[in-house]
């Protein structure tokens, strides 16, 4: 009777498609990700098409948003980071926006697929590494070796030092995976009681229901202030090298 | 619109300086965070370095014929390196990679 509370995460098709062999369907999680990139463009682009001195509601969100943005790019990378914030600010939007698009009933969160979150993080990791080589070439490499550490266990300080840089990647994504899935997961559960325990007594579990779709509000914007907060740290390593 | 205030250069430099200390909540991000929330950073960070750790030295023993060696060797280091980016995350460093960066801020002589 109660639908399993992780089959909310199931892929499914809307338009199957076949490439070389490969399932390239256009998913439900495809189609949320595309309405989350036109939602954060329109979000942005219309509320700001005013430019009112005295910023109307709309406008304030957007301002808000870019202003908060701007303060954590500010604060971890200083004035050199002015250059990356529309980098952190896309990312900082397209996880936000998944997250809280994803709070829609009936909608789906496609930040809650490792591959998702994976991907977002490797790119955000590999960018922070090219852009280390770039700005220092194989001088960013000292980066894994400390000063003043005796030559003989460099070796061995460097190889924890690149295992633990080359762990930030799955790290970044195994939170934000994991956060949507334990909220979404424990929304589901909830919602499984209530309509177990009936009328009366279902009541009970609405109101928890209630009190974690606010907490889950509250965890689709951390999980995403995180998400970019990490991503202004990986660039900071990258930039000034020390 | 309004005419631009006499004073808009002084409130220029104000905004300015108000920027220096910026107010952004960037400062809880490098406190270590608490209760579950805590834990639950610890688990990813220490876990992710372990599976690092466990497929580089997988992968080294395939390519250099030298199974189970350099897996054994690599899942210790990875739990080193998970205990390190717990370190870290714990002394309110985060990710910053070497260890220039932990000495106290007072101490001139090092480096």
């Amino acid at each position: 009777m109660a639908a399993n509370p992780l089959e909310q995460f199931v892929i499914k098709p809307i338009i199957p498609l076949q490439l070389a062999g490969y399932d390239v369907s256009f998913t439900q999680s495809a189609l949320w990700m595309g309405l989350a990139v036109i939602a954060a463009t329109l979000l942005m682009t219309l509320t700001m098409r005013g430019k009112a001195v005295i910023p109307g509601r709309w406008q304030n969100v957007a301002e808000m948003l870019y202003e908060f943005v701007g303060g954590i790019v500010h604060e971890n990378l200083g004035h050199e980071g002015r250059k990356y914030f529309p980098f952190v600010f896309s990312i900082f939007m397209i996880v936000l926006m998944g997250n809280l698009l994803g709070m829609i009933p009936y909608s789906f969160t496609f930040t809650s697929h490792i591959i998702v979150t994976g991907a977002l993080a490797l790119f955000v990791f590999l960018m922070a590494t090219l852009i280390g080589f770039m700005r220092h070439g194989f001088h960013f490499l000292t980066l894994f070796v400390p000063s003043g550490v005796p030559i003989f266990i460099v070796p061995l300080i460097a190889t924890i030092e690149v295992i633990s840089y080359l762990s930030r990647p799955i790290s970044l994504s195994v939170r934000l995976f994991a956060n949507m899935v334990a909220g979404h997961t424990m929304l589901k559960v909830f919602a499984g009681f209530s309509v177990g325990l009936g009328v009366v007594l279902g009541v009970l579990p609405l109101v928890v229901n209630t009190a974690l779709i606010g907490l889950e509000l509250m965890i689709a914007f951390i999980q995403a202030y995180v998400f970019s907060i990490l991503t202004c740290l990986y660039l900071k390593d990258a930039i000034e090298l020390h | 619109m309004s005419q631009p205030p006499d004073d808009l250069e002084q409130r220029i430099k104000a905004a300015q300086h108000r920027q220096k200390p910026p107010v952004s909540p960037a400062d809880d991000a490098n406190a270590p965070p608490s209760g579950a929330a805590a834990a639950m950073r610890v688990a990813t960070d220490l876990v992710a370095a372990l599976v690092v750790g466990g497929f580089l030295g997988y992968w080294l023993d395939e390519w250099l014929d030298t199974r189970p060696w350099l897996m054994i060797v690599f899942l210790i280091l990875g739990f080193a390196a998970g205990f390190l980016n717990i370190y870290r995350a714990q002394t309110g460093q985060d990710y910053k990679v070497g260890f220039t960066r932990m000495k106290p801020p007072n101490d001139d002589n090092a480096n």
